[in-house]
């Protein structure tokens, strides 16, 4: 007796607890959830659309939507704890963590993120122009996020700076040698530099700086793999390549050996006391405490040619044009106006055609010595009348400079050099200060331009990603596989798509009938910032393959022709919004907050302590709100107020309804429903979907062997139970909503949606996740929902076994009839992974399945929603 | 060749007022490139001081600032030329805001954050009411 209380109180703590409260109360937690979790899920999507561009917002609204958002999650995990009945300690600390920083950025209080000393290229962006220097960060922003080919390195951080300073008594001593000079006496001036120089040469580095450099220098040794190292040691200081560009103000060492790089590195900060580069600092009103000197150290381009390059050459903004700099060697022949280069101008539309070429008589280049340094060696004879860039350099070139002018949305000053190997590495960019000559007369032009220019159409559709593009429409057919997209051409689709994210380097636009704002593809436009708007539902109407356009995707129009002034108003226009304060804010802030890193309910991985965004909170509570409600309603029966009904269909579902409001017209005491007493939008066509597309696969299946085998290795969690096991299946429903957790034989199918009248407030949100079968057939399984899915529009993620799809936004009749085709992809799947032998069968199993469902998902619109089979796609364009 | 402008002599000249240097920055060109000679202010004081030396057609207006609120702005813009369209602004939009700012003469009362296509349809409809006004 004893022993068997004593088991009971053990296991006490795992097993549910039973409710203290009213089944009533209970139920008003778990739709307060659900509500709250729906409302988060739009104030998230919200604050992802006013990056587009298209919104205007300022930091009040930041403030406002950060501030209702953390105490929509803070209820949310009050109202899980009310109903669980336990305390979520660790769901309130990562919610306090997350805050905290939320509250940290929107004080202005950008807490140093990197303290490190020194830090690798591989990790450096945008945001981090404090940490490592405005020149440094960019760099990062080319190699990680546009992807473009950068030598490795690492950038000695300011934060050492500071260190190295304040260790050697340096700002002191400044401060007292600036208040006691003159600095109007030229003499007295560089005296007080050289002497401070001096200093900075004998000064010593802190041993914690020391030790992050060797690092450093350690994991770059390793990746060369013994091969000799040497470094260009460049600085990287606060200001320096932004507004105020310091351009050649400070001091660069190439060619550094490892033994060297911490004399270069005291050079370069000393570099920042030249009289020259002081004065322009006191000039430009810079304090001494704005003084930061990041120094970067990247292995050297063994250059066979380098140069520099402006996406806008110095002629008048009309003409349109781009120019190269070359020269034989390494870079400073060109950038220093060391010797005779080549000129190149060229075409700013693609395709980049060379317009003119001066050739220079290079007789002696700059190269790099054996035992460091640099050394004047002459040209070989043939080489020195001979252009240094052939033309497909010039072309690979131009379009790298032309993607980085797009991403910062300002013409760019790049430099560049290709090895002996044909390789080309981006050695730096800054921003290159374009003014028209007249600029008023440019205003004229641009607003003449714009009122005179054909609008194609206008307002139409959801802007993902701002800016303006001129080029030439390319449309894509649902089964095309881009592979002749044309490099600069605009992209026309009528649904997005992830599979676009593999042209997005080659785009200058992209325009869709169909599709939302915070896809896979959304995410890549807005990377690499390609003005794209979603949506518009005319533009495969509207646009053919081979028209000019220009899409101004700030003010969202599409106007026929190239109008060249929108593109140059843009460029020289006084703020870049994604360089603005409030935008970078907000995407700080978003980052705290959107993205999603618990997926898998099933994974170990799936705990309170792992949420690290309030997105993770959110998706954490609602599965634990469900699963108690699983738990509540299939335990605790008595205390319900609210009878749940089995469901009484053809197909054994095993299915459990609770309708919350209007989703039922049985009476309220009946114990079952059937389909036709079913009034919840989704729900009913979910079910039609089920039984009158006749997937539901009756024949058994033959199981062969090895793959049942295969699955006993793995390991199942308790809920994912054997084919036998229906019947543990739950539906919350009313008139628009549906929330079901169905498991079915190894499958589980989680589904949640709203479809009503209102198209803003509809989506469905599917959730499969299945087993049995070895890998390949998963993933070939996995294969077949995702393209089934992604025919029908949903954003599809696929994370191993786990598929997530995702629609909304859509029109009622459209959204019932995906629930349709989810119903059939249900009923298909139950058993589907056992046939998949191999990949032509995902194929056929896709033909199958489209015919089936083919006529159960005709909807009035305007067109099939589905292009998957090329036969389809022949009757497109121009429907 | 020289642009044809063909109503650069009757540009209609606007005046937008918000403390958030963010919102003229976004507005100035969007409104340029509309075709609008527009001067922006982010401080109320200047704005005012503006308005008594020069007539704008149409004013954009925060409600909310530092100094002198929008209120009083827009009020002070109604009795030095009652005929200049007022849009107003805000990130606190109330029922009671709005129909304070109508009685006082605001054409338009615009939430923030708003679509940059919205507060320009906004301001062309305005333009159009006045090109057809009662005059």
């Amino acid at each position: 007796m004893n022993v068997i209380h004593g088991l009971k109180e053990f296991f006490s703590f795992w097993s549910p607890k039973k409710p203290t409260l009213p089944f009533s109360v209970l139920f008003k937690k778990f739709r307060s959830i659900l509500e709250r979790n729906n409302r988060l899920l739009e104030l998230m999507a919200d604050m992802g659309d006013k990056l587009g561009g298209e919104y205007v917002f300022d930091s009040q609204y930041v403030l406002d939507i950060s501030e209702k958002i953390g105490d929509l999650v803070f209820k949310l995990i009050s109202d899980l704890s009310v109903m669980t009945q336990n305390e979520n300690v660790d769901l309130f600390i990562a919610f306090e963590r997350i805050q905290n920083d939320i509250q940290e950025e929107l004080a202005g209080r950008r807490a140093f993120p990197m303290t490190r000393p020194a830090v690798l290229l591989d990790e450096l962006n945008g945001d981090l122009n404090e940490e490592v220097g405005n020149k440094f960060a960019n760099l990062g922003d080319i190699r990680n996020t546009l992807g473009l080919p950068t030598m490795d390195g690492f950038v000695i951080t300011t934060r050492a700076f500071f260190d190295f300073m304040e260790a050697n008594g340096l700002p002191k001593h400044i401060e007292h040698s600036l208040a006691t000079v003159d600095i109007k006496d030229e003499t007295a001036f560089e005296g007080m530099c050289k002497e401070v120089r001096g200093r900075i040469f004998e000064a010593t580095i802190p041993r914690h700086v020391v030790s992050n450099i060797n690092a450093m220098l350690d994991i770059i040794g390793g990746r060369r793999q013994g091969e000799p190292m040497s470094f260009a040691v460049r600085s990287s200081a606060w200001g320096e390549d932004s507004d105020f560009s310091f351009a050649g103000q400070y001091e660069s060492v190439l060619n550094v050996p490892r033994k060297g790089i911490l004399q270069a590195y005291r050079r370069v900060i000393a570099g920042a006391y030249t009289p020259e580069a002081w004065r322009y600092r006191l000039h430009r009103g810079y304090r001494e405490s704005e003084t930061a000197m990041a120094v970067g150290c990247q292995l050297m381009v063994e250059a066979e040619v380098s140069g520099a390059m402006y996406t806008y050459a110095p002629l008048s903004l009309e003409k349109e044009a781009m120019v190269i700099s070359a020269a034989w060697g390494l870079g400073p022949a060109v950038v220093g106006g060391l010797a005779e280069s080549d000129t190149f101008f060229l075409d700013r539309q693609p395709p980049h055609r060379v317009i003119s070429t001066e050739s220079g008589r290079k007789v002696s280049k700059m190269v790099m010595k054996q035992n460091g340094g640099t050394a004047w060696y002459d040209v070989a004879h043939d080489l020195q009348d001979r252009p240094c860039l052939s033309a497909e350099y010039i072309q690979r070139l131009a379009q790298a400079a032309i993607m980085i002018e797009r991403y910062y949305r300002r013409p760019q000053d790049v430099e560049w050099a290709f090895d002996s190997k044909g390789n080309l590495y981006i050695l730096q960019s800054r921003p290159l200060n374009v003014q028209p000559n007249q600029p008023e007369r440019h205003r004229l032009y641009i607003d003449h331009a714009s009122l005179s220019a054909q609008v194609l159409f206008s307002g139409k559709g959801t802007v993902v990603q701002g800016g303006v593009a001129s080029g030439k429409v390319y449309v894509a057919h649902g089964d095309d596989d881009l592979k002749d997209f044309p490099y600069g051409a605009i992209l026309v689709a009528r649904y997005t798509s992830p599979k676009y994210s593999r042209i997005m380097r080659k785009a200058r636009g992209i325009l869709t009938d169909v599709g939302s704002a915070t896809g896979h593809m959304a995410t890549l436009a807005r990377e690499y910032r390609v003005p794209t708007v979603v949506d518009t539902g005319v533009a495969t109407k509207v646009l053919k393959t081979g028209d000019e356009v220009t899409l101004d995707a700030i003010q969202n129009v599409v106007y026929e022709g190239t109008v060249k002034e929108l593109s140059q108003f843009e460029i020289t226009q006084e703020d870049v919004f994604e360089e603005s304060y409030e935008y970078r804010m907000l995407r700080r802030i978003l980052k705290k907050i959107n993205p999603l890193n618990l997926v898998d309910p099933h994974s170990e991985s799936f705990k309170a302590a792992r949420c690290r965004t309030f997105h993770d909170i959110t998706r954490f509570v609602h599965e634990k709100a469900v699963e108690r409600l699983i738990d509540l309603s299939e335990n605790y029966q008595k205390h319900h107020d609210r009878m749940p009904k089995r469901l009484q269909f053809v197909i054994p579902l095993g299915l459990v309804v609770i309708d919350i409001e209007k989703g039922t017209s049985s009476p309220a005491e009946a114990r079952s429903v059937t389909l036709e007493q079913i009034e919840s939008t989704p729900m009913k066509a979910l079910l039609q979907g089920l039984s009158e597309s006749g997937m539901w696969e009756t024949n058994p299946v033959a199981v062969d062997l090895g793959s049942l085998m295969s699955s006993f290795t793995r390991t199942f969690s308790s809920s994912l139970a054997g084919p036998e096991d229906v019947g543990r299946n739950l539906a919350v429903i009313s008139n628009h909503y549906m929330n079901l957790h169905l498991r079915l034989g190894y499958h589980f199918n989680m589904l949640d949606a709203y479809i009503g009248e209102a198209l803003n407030d509809n989506y469905i949100y599917f959730r499969f996740l299945g087993g049995v079968s070895n890998i390949a057939r998963r993933s070939r399984r996995a294969r077949f929902i995702a393209e089934v899915m992604e025919c029908f529009d949903f954003l599809v993620e696929i994370h191993g076994d786990l598929i997530v799809g995702r629609v909304k936004k859509m029109s009622q009749e459209r959204m019932v009839a995906r629930m349709k085709v989810l119903g059939g992809l249900i009923g298909y799947t139950r058993q589907l992974d056992i046939s998949m032998i191999s990949d032509e069968r995902i194929d056929l199993h896709l033909a199958d399945f489209m015919q089936r469902i083919q006529t159960l998902t005709e909807v009035s619109d305007d067109a099939p929603m589905c292009e998957l089979r090329p036969k389809d796609a022949d009757s497109h364009p121009g429907r | 060749m020289t642009p044809q402008c063909a109503n650069c002599a009757q540009k209609m000249q606007i005046l937008i007022l918000d403390d958030e240097p963010i919102v003229c920055k976004r507005l100035r060109p969007a409104f340029q490139k509309a075709g609008y000679e527009v001067e922006t202010f982010i401080d109320s004081a200047s704005a005012m001081a503006r308005i008594e030396e020069k007539r704008f057609d149409i004013i954009i207006t925060d409600l909310k600032m530092k100094g002198t609120d929008g209120m009083h702005f827009l009020a002070r813009i109604k009795e030095i030329a009652p005929d200049t369209g007022v849009v107003v602004i805000t990130g606190f939009a109330t029922s009671e805001t709005a129909k304070e700012s109508f009685r006082k003469g605001a054409f338009d009362f615009v939430a923030k954050p708003f679509k940059l296509s919205d507060i320009i349809d906004t301001v062309r409809r305005l333009a159009e009411n006045r090109r057809a006004g009662p005059s």
